[in-house]
C-alpha cells in the first residue's frame, strides 16, 4: 500500500512505518530507540535496537545505514545520524545488563539446524533458531567467524573485537561453532541428523575481467586481498604503485587498505563517472582524505607489461549509463582516448559472487541464471525440501542488514517448517510507509546542523588499521537525537470528542490538522508531535502517542517523592530538552542540582499541560518550574510561549488558591547557558523554602 | 407657528435668539430652583432644564419647569431615552403639557455607566429621533405611539434635538441632523463649540442640504472656567473637540484673570456664530456657572433679549 | 455560540463549602469552545479544588470527574444518573441551560454553577470572545449591513449613532467599536446609505425576553 493512495487525512488503517523502519530490512525501530536517546533513556533504547538485532554493535559501526537515505529529515535539511546513534548506544550499554536484556528463549528442542556460515546471515539464523529452542550448529570455511564482517572489511572499519564480542554470547546461547570446516555435501547434514539447513555461504568469490596479461602475478582479487589481510597476513606494499579496478565499496575497502600496507600510490579506476561512483559518499571521502587518487569513466583494455612484468592498464575514457538488464555494459567509448594508468600491481573489484561449488551436483538446489542460489522470495526455501539459503549467497550482493533480515526470514521458515506448518503463512507482510512531508509543514521546521563522527585524521590514520571513526559523546548523542521527526508517532484524535473547535488547527506551528469533514484529522505522515494540540485542545480529544497523561503524572509522582526525600523543599521542574540544557549532558545539568531538585525531561515545554503543574502542587510538591528556551528559539515555534501562558495562568490559580504563585516559574535558558539554569531554580528553592512547605499534604485528599 | 412658546416666536420674528441652561440640585430643595431662576430672569429667550445629566440622578426636568413657569422663566424640558420607556414617556408629556410647559429638548441621553448609578438598567425602549417622531405624531397627528387617537387635547411641544458636530463619522452629521428634521424637529441645539473653523465646515454642509430653512439651528457655547475645565473637557468628554488655541489663549493670561478671559473668550465665538450663515441663535451653557451669563450676553450684545 | 466564563474559584468554594462529595460535571459543547467547561477545565478545576480542599482544616471534599456531550439533552445527562446520584452535589461547567436542564432531571439533587453565562458570540481571534447577538427574537441585520444594533450598540439604537461616538469607538468602552460606525461603513461598501435616511421605528421588544421567556414548537418535527 502506497501513501499517494491513502487518504491521508484519515487515520490510515494499518499503521504506517516511518521510512525509517519501513526501509531497514529488520524494520529496527529507529524511532523509539532514537527518541529513547533524546529522552536520556540509553539503555531503553539499546533494548529497542537490539531487540530486531543480534549483531547491534557491528550495524552501529559499518551498517549501510539504507535508513538515512530514507529518513524524512532529509527534506528538511540532513538525515539524522541513525547509525551513529546505534553506535552510541551499543558504546553505552553495560554489558553486565547482558547482551540481550529482555530477550527470551525458549524451552530447548530436539531437533538439529545447521547453518552454513557465520557471516550476518548465518549469525543471525542461528541466533533466532536458539532462542527457539533448536540445537544449532554453525560451519564457517575460514579460520576465523564472521564472514564477509571477519574476511571482507577491513580492521579500520571494523575491529575484531566487535565481531568477538557480538559472537560471545551466541556461544552462550548454546550454538556450536565448526571453523575451517567447508561444506561440501549438503545432503549429508541430513544424514548427520539436522533436520534442516540453512545456506548462508556469502559471495567470496572476487570477479575479475579477462583482459589480456590479466593472469600475471601482480593482478589480485579483491575478496583474496582482503582475506588475506584480514586471516592475518602482512603483506607489504611498500614502494608499490597500486591500481585498484572498479568503484564500489569494496574498492574502496581494498584502496584503503593498500594505503595502510604501505603502498606509495594507490588509485582507482572505475567506469562511473565522479557523481555516479557507485561506493558510499563518505567512503569516497575518506578514501580520497587519505590520498587515494580517482580515476572516473574508464574501461579497461590490457595490462601493460614491462619487462615481463606488470605496468599499467591501458584505459578508454567512457560516458557509462549502467548495466543493461542482462548484465551487459551500456556505454560510449570516447574516440582517442586511449592512455595508459601507470601501476605495479593490480586489484580487481569489480564485483564478487558465491562459491557454490559445493551444492550436490544433481542441481537439486537449484541457481539462478545469475549463479546465485535460487530461492522462494517469501520463505527463502531453496529447491530442497528442508534446505533454506539468504544473504549474498542468494542476492550476490547486499548489505550486513540485508543478511540479518534474511537470517530471521530463514528462521521463521525453518522453524515453521520443522512444526509442519506453511512456511508462507509465518512471514510477516511487508509494513506500509508514511509518505513524504507537505512543503509547508518542511517549511516550519528549524534546521539543525547534523554533526559528523569524530575521525581520526587523515595523515595520522593512513598508517595504521586502528578504526577510523569514534562515536558521539553522550552530549553529541542527544542533539543527534533531537533531530528526529518522530515520523508518524504523533496526535491521534478522537473523532468521539472533538467538536471541531478549531484550536489544534490554529495552535499547530506545522500546518498539520485540518477540520475539513466535521472533526479535527491531524494527518499521520505530517504531525511532528509537538504535542501543543494535545495540551491545548479543550475536549481532550487528542493524545500523543509517545506521552500519556498517566505517565507524565507518575512521572511527576515519582519526582516529588524523591525531591522530598532529597530535603526541604521538594520541587519539580519540567525541563525541555531541546535547549533547557543548553548543549550540556542534562546528567551533567542535574548532577549540579540539589538533591531536592527533581528534573522530568520533556521535548519541548509546550508539551507541559496545565494539568501536570497543578496536580504537582496537589501531590504535595512545594515548588515547580518549567524550563524552555527562550523566545524565538523554540524547536516548535511557540511551544514556549504557549508553556509560558500556561504557567501564568496556573500561577493565578494558585494565588486564588491561596497556595501562591511565587512556588511556580517559568525559566527561559537561553542557548549555551545551562549555568542560568541552576541560577534560576537555586533561586526558586531559596523563594519556596521563605515560603514553607506546601500546606497541600498528599494523602488528605483524593 | 405651532405652539407659540416664546422661544418660537423669538426664531419665526428672525432674531438672535439666545437660551440658558440649569442644572437641577441632587435634592428636593425647592428653593435651590428659586435662587438659580433669579439668576437667568430676563436675561435668556428660554431655560433648557437637563434630565439626569451624564446619568446623575438630579430633580425631574418636568418639575423644575413647573417650578420656572411658576417663576416667570419659559422653560426647555429636555427628556432622555435611557430612563423610560414608551409609555412613561408619552405619560409624562400628557402631564407636562397639561401644565403649560412647551419646549421639549429629545435626547438618547448618556450612558448609565457615566452616572452615579452605573449598575442600573438602561432603560432605551426609543431613541432620540424615535423621540423626536413620536412627540411629532402626539402633536401633529394626535395619535399615541401605538397608532391610538388621542381624545381631545393632544400634547403640543416645540420639538428639539441636539446635535454633536464633532462627532463621528463627521461625514455623516448633517445628513443624521436631515434625519432629525424630517422626523419633526422644529429646533436643534448642538454640543458646546470651541472649534468655530469645524463647526464653520458643518454648518456649510448642513446650509447645502438646506436643513437650515426646515429648522432653527442654536449653536452650544459656554465659558472655560480653568485650564483645568478646558483639559478635562478637551480629554475626558466624549464628542467634545477643545483645540489647543482655545487653551493657549486662556494659558496667555495671568490665572487670577483666566475666568474673566473665559467669559471674554465665549462673547468672541457668540460674535462668531452670528455671522455663520443658518446659525439662528446660541444656546448657553455656563455649567455651574450661572452667574456669568450675564456678562457673556451683554459683552456679545445679545442683551437686552426682545419681548414679544 | 454560547459564550461562559468559569465562576472566581473563592465564589466556587463557597457554593461548594455545605457539601463534601461533589461531581464536577463538564460539558462538550458551547463551554468547551469557550474554554470554561470542558473536560480540560474539568480537570483542572478538579485539581484546584483538591489542594484546596487539601488546604482547608475543616473537613476534606472529594470530586470526582465528567464530561458529557451536552447538559442540554435529556439523553446525556440522563447518562450519568449514577455519578450524580452518588454525589452530595453537583457542580456544573455547562452554561445556565445545562445548570437548569440538570436541575430538572435531578430536583432532589443540589446543581451548583460553576460558570458565568456571559453572552451570545464568537471568537474573532483565538481567546478573544466577543458578543455578537442579543437573541432579540427579530432580526434586522439585513436592514443594517450586518451589525447587529442591538447586541453591539449600549444603547440599542436603531436610529444612531448617538454623539458619543468617537474615532469609531463607544463611549461605553473606548475598545469597543461602535456599532453605528460600522453600520454605516458597511452600508457605504454596499451602496445602502440611503437607508440611514428613513426613519427605523420603534422596535417590537415583546419578541425578546420582555415578552417573557419564550418558546418555539415545530409540529412538523414532534416526534
Amino acid at each position: 500500500m502506497t501513501s499517494e493512495k491513502r487518504d491521508l487525512r484519515a487515520p490510515p488503517p494499518v499503521e504506517p512505518l516511518p521510512p525509517c523502519a519501513a526501509t531497514c530490512p529488520a524494520h529496527t525501530d529507529v524511532r523509539g530507540y532514537v527518541h529513547a536517546i533524546a529522552r536520556g533513556n540509553f539503555e531503553e533504547a539499546y533494548r529497542i535496537a537490539r531487540e530486531p538485532n543480534p549483531i547491534p554493535y557491528i550495524c552501529g559501526k559499518v551498517c549501510a545505514h539504507p535508513c538515512e537515505d530514507q529518513c524524512r529529515r532529509k527534506d528538511v535539511d540532513e538525515p539524522v545520524a541513525i547509525c551513529a546513534l546505534k553506535r552510541f548506544v551499543t558504546e553505552r550499554h553495560d554489558l553486565g545488563l547482558g547482551h540481550a536484556p529482555g530477550l527470551s528463549c525458549a524451552p530447548p528442542k530436539d531437533a538439529k539446524v545447521a547453518v552454513v556460515g557465520s557471516g550476518p546471515g548465518g549469525l543471525t539464523a542461528a541466533h533466532d533458531l536458539a532462542r527457539l529452542g533448536y540445537r544449532v550448529t554453525v560451519f564457517e570455511a575460514y579460520p576465523r567467524l564472521g564472514g564477509t564482517m571477519q574476511v571482507g572489511i577491513p580492521l579500520y572499519r571494523l575491529p575484531r573485537e566487535t565481531i568477538d564480542l557480538e559472537i560471545a554470547p551466541l556461544k552462550e546461547l548454546g550454538i556450536e561453532f565448526v571453523t575451517n570446516m567447508r561444506v561440501a555435501d549438503v545432503d549429508g547434514l541430513f544424514a548427520d541428523g539436522f533436520k534442516a539447513v540453512f545456506l548462508a555461504v556469502g559471495s567470496h568469490v572476487g570477479a575479475r575481467l579477462r583482459l589480456p596479461n590479466a593472469d600475471l602475478p601482480d593482478v589480485w582479487l579483491n575478496t583474496e586481498f582482503l582475506r588475506r589481510v584480514a586471516l592475518g597476513e602482512r603483506i607489504d606494499l611498500r614502494h608499490r604503485k597500486v591500481l585498484v579496478l572498479g568503484g564500489g565499496n569494496v574498492a574502496i575497502d581494498v584502496a584503503r587498505t593498500a594505503v595502510r600496507l604501505g603502498a606509495d600510490r594507490v588509485s582507482m579506476a572505475f567506469l562511473e563517472s565522479d557523481e555516479t561512483m557507485p561506493a558510499h559518499p563518505w567512503e569516497i571521502e575518506e578514501a580520497k582524505e587519505e590520498g587515494i587518487e580517482m580515476f572516473p569513466g574508464r574501461t579497461f583494455k590490457e595490462c601493460v607489461l614491462d619487462e615481463g612484468k606488470v605496468a599499467g592498464i591501458k584505459c578508454v575514457k567512457v560516458d557509462f549509463h549502467g548495466f543493461k538488464p542482462d548484465g551487459a555494459i551500456d556505454m560510449e567509448e570516447f574516440v582517442d582516448t586511449e592512455h595508459i594508468l601507470a601501476a605495479d600491481l593490480i586489484i580487481f573489484s569489480i564485483g564478487q559472487g558465491p562459491d557454490l561449488s559445493f551444492l550436490p551436483k544433481d542441481g537439486s538446489i537449484a541457481q539462478t541464471k545469475r549463479r546465485a542460489i535460487q530461492v522462494d522470495p517469501v520463505t527463502l526455501a531453496t529447491t530442497k525440501a528442508g534446505v533454506f539459503a539468504g544473504g549474498d549467497a542468494v542476492t550476490r550482493v547486499g548489505f550486513i542488514i540485508d543478511a540479518v533480515a534474511a537470517g530471521h526470514r530463514a528462521a521463521r521458515s525453518i522453524d515453521a517448517y520443522l512444526r509442519g506448518v506453511d512456511p508462507q503463512t509465518v512471514q510477516p507482510p511487508d509494513p506500509a510507509k508514511l509518505g513524504t512531508i507537505q512543503q509547508k509543514t518542511l517549511d516550519h521546521i528549524r534546521k539543525l546542523d547534523r554533526e559528523p563522527l569524530p575521525k581520526t585524521d587523515a595523515a595520522l590514520r593512513r598508517s595504521t588499521f586502528d578504526e577510523v571513526e569514534h562515536g558521539y559523546s553522550e552530549t553529541q548523542a542527544v542533539r543527534a537525537a533531537l533531530r528526529c521527526l518522530t515520523c508518524g508517532a504523533g496526535a491521534r484524535v478522537d473523532p468521539d470528542k472533538c467538536i471541531a473547535c478549531l484550536t489544534c488547527v490554529r495552535v499547530c506551528p506545522f500546518e498539520v490538522p485540518g477540520v475539513d469533514r466535521g472533526t479535527a484529522e491531524v494527518p499521520v505522515d505530517y504531525c511532528q508531535a509537538c504535542g501543543l494540540c494535545a495540551t491545548e485542545c479543550p475536549a481532550k480529544a487528542i493524545t500523543m502517542t509517545l506521552q500519556s497523561d498517566e505517565g507524565v503524572l507518575r512521572q511527576v509522582k515519582l519526582a516529588i517523592m524523591r525531591a522530598r526525600s532529597g530535603g526541604e523543599p521538594g520541587i519539580v521542574g519540567f525541563a525541555c530538552r531541546y535547549c533547557a540544557y543548553s548543549g550540556e549532558s542534562p546528567e551533567v545539568v542535574k548532577a549540579a542540582l540539589p538533591a531536592n531538585v527533581q528534573v522530568i525531561d520533556v521535548l519541548c515545554s509546550g508539551k507541559v499541560y496545565a494539568l501536570y503543574l497543578l496536580k504537582a502542587f496537589e501531590y504535595g510538591a512545594d515548588g515547580v518550574f518549567v524550563a524552555g528556551c527562550i523566545v524565538g528559539e523554540c524547536h516548535n515555534d511557540k511551544g514556549n510561549v504557549h508553556a509560558g501562558q500556561r504557567v501564568a495562568y496556573v500561577k493565578k490559580m494558585l494565588d486564588d488558591l491561596g497556595l501562591n504563585g511565587a512556588r511556580l516559574e517559568m525559566f527561559n535558558t537561553p542557548p549555551g547557558e545551562c549555568a542560568s539554569l541552576v541560577e534560576d531554580v537555586t533561586r526558586l528553592a531559596s523563594k519556596v523554602k521563605e515560603l514553607g512547605a506546601s500546606p497541600v499534604q498528599p494523602g488528605r485528599s483524593n | 407657528m405651532k405652539v407659540s412658546s416664546n422661544l418660537e416666536k423669538i426664531l419665526a420674528s428672525g432674531q438672535f435668539a439666545a437660551t440658558g441652561e440649569l442644572g437641577p440640585p441632587k435634592s428636593a430643595e425647592a428653593e435651590a430652583i428659586k435662587r438659580k431662576a433669579a439668576l437667568l430672569k430676563g436675561l435668556v429667550d428660554a431655560v433648557n432644564i437637563t434630565d439626569n445629566q451624564t446619568a446623575i440622578v438630579r430633580m425631574s426636568s418636568i418639575a423644575v419647569g413647573i417650578m420656572l413657569l411658576q417663576e416667570g422663566i419659559e422653560p426647555t424640558i429636555q427628556m432622555t431615552c435611557r430612563d423610560r420607556n414608551r409609555l412613561a414617556i408619552q405619560a409624562d408629556l400628557l402631564g407636562a403639557s397639561a401644565l403649560g410647559i412647551k419646549n421639549l429638548l429629545c435626547l438618547t441621553g448618556d450612558h448609565q455607566k457615566f452616572g452615579n448609578h452605573p449598575t442600573a438598567r438602561g432603560v432605551y425602549d426609543l431613541d432620540s429621533i424615535q423621540l423626536v417622531a413620536l412627540v411629532k405624531a402626539l402633536r401633529d397627528e394626535k395619535k399615541f405611539a401605538n397608532g391610538e387617537a388621542i381624545e381631545t387635547v393632544e400634547p403640543r411641544f416645540f420639538i428639539g434635538a441636539a446635535e454633536n458636530p464633532f462627532a463621528d463619522p463627521f461625514d455623516y452629521r448633517p445628513y443624521r441632523l436631515a434625519k432629525k428634521v424630517a422626523a419633526g424637529a422644529d429646533f436643534i441645539q448642538t454640543q458646546l463649540i470651541y472649534n468655530v473653523p469645524k463647526f464653520k465646515e458643518f454648518m456649510k454642509r448642513v446650509v447645502d442640504l438646506g436643513i437650515h430653512e426646515k429648522c432653527f439651528i442654536l449653536a452650544g457655547v459656554g465659558p472655560i472656567k480653568s485650564i483645568g475645565m478646558a483639559r478635562y473637557m478637551q480629554n475626558s468628554v466624549p464628542g467634545m473637540d477643545v483645540p489647543e488655541d482655545v487653551i493657549a489663549r486662556l494659558k496667555g493670561v495671568p490665572k487670577e484673570q483666566v475666568r474673566k478671559e473665559g467669559i471674554k473668550q465665549c462673547a468672541d465665538i457668540i460674535q462668531e456664530m452670528r455671522e455663520i450663515p443658518g446659525v439662528r441663535g446660541v444656546h448657553v451653557m455656563a455649567i455651574e456657572w450661572e452667574e456669568a451669563v450675564q456678562e457673556i450676553l451683554e459683552l456679545a450684545g445679545l442683551l437686552p433679549r426682545p419681548r414679544l | 455560540m454560547i459564550k461562559a466564563k468559569q465562576k472566581p474559584i473563592a465564589e466556587i468554594k463557597a457554593l461548594l463549602a455545605p457539601y463534601r462529595n461533589i461531581l464536577i460535571l463538564g460539558c462538550g459543547t458551547c463551554v468547551t469552545i469557550s474554554f470554561a467547561g470542558g473536560e480540560k477545565e474539568v480537570g483542572l478545576l478538579a485539581s484546584s479544588l483538591r489542594i484546596a480542599s487539601a488546604m482547608d482544616p475543616g473537613g476534606q471534599k472529594i470530586f470526582s470527574e465528567q464530561t458529557v456531550q451536552r447538559q442540554c439533552e435529556w439523553e446525556f445527562i440522563d447518562a450519568v444518573a449514577e455519578q450524580i446520584n452518588q454525589a452530595d452535589a453537583v457542580l456544573s461547567l455547562a452554561c445556565g441551560i445545562g445548570v437548569q436542564a440538570l436541575a430538572e432531571r435531578y430536583p432532589d439533587k443540589v446543581i451548583l454553577p460553576g460558570v458565568n453565562t456571559t453572552f451570545l458570540g464568537m471568537a474573532v481571534e483565538h481567546g478573544v470572545l466577543v458578543e455578537r447577538c442579543r437573541a432579540c427574537g427579530d432580526c434586522i441585520l439585513g436592514l443594517t449591513g450586518g451589525v447587529c444594533p442591538i447586541a453591539r450598540c449600549a444603547k440599542n439604537l436603531l436610529n444612531g449613532p448617538c454623539g458619543g461616538s468617537q474615532r469609531g469607538k463607544c463611549e461605553v468602552n473606548p475598545e469597543t467599536d461602535c456599532a453605528w460606525q460600522l453600520i454605516y461603513d458597511r452600508l457605504g461598501k454596499l451602496g445602502q446609505l440611503d437607508r440611514l435616511s428613513s426613519l427605523m421605528t420603534y422596535k417590537d421588544w415583546s419578541k425578546d425576553y420582555d415578552g417573557g421567556p419564550r418558546k418555539i414548537v415545530r409540529e412538523d418535527i414532534k416526534l
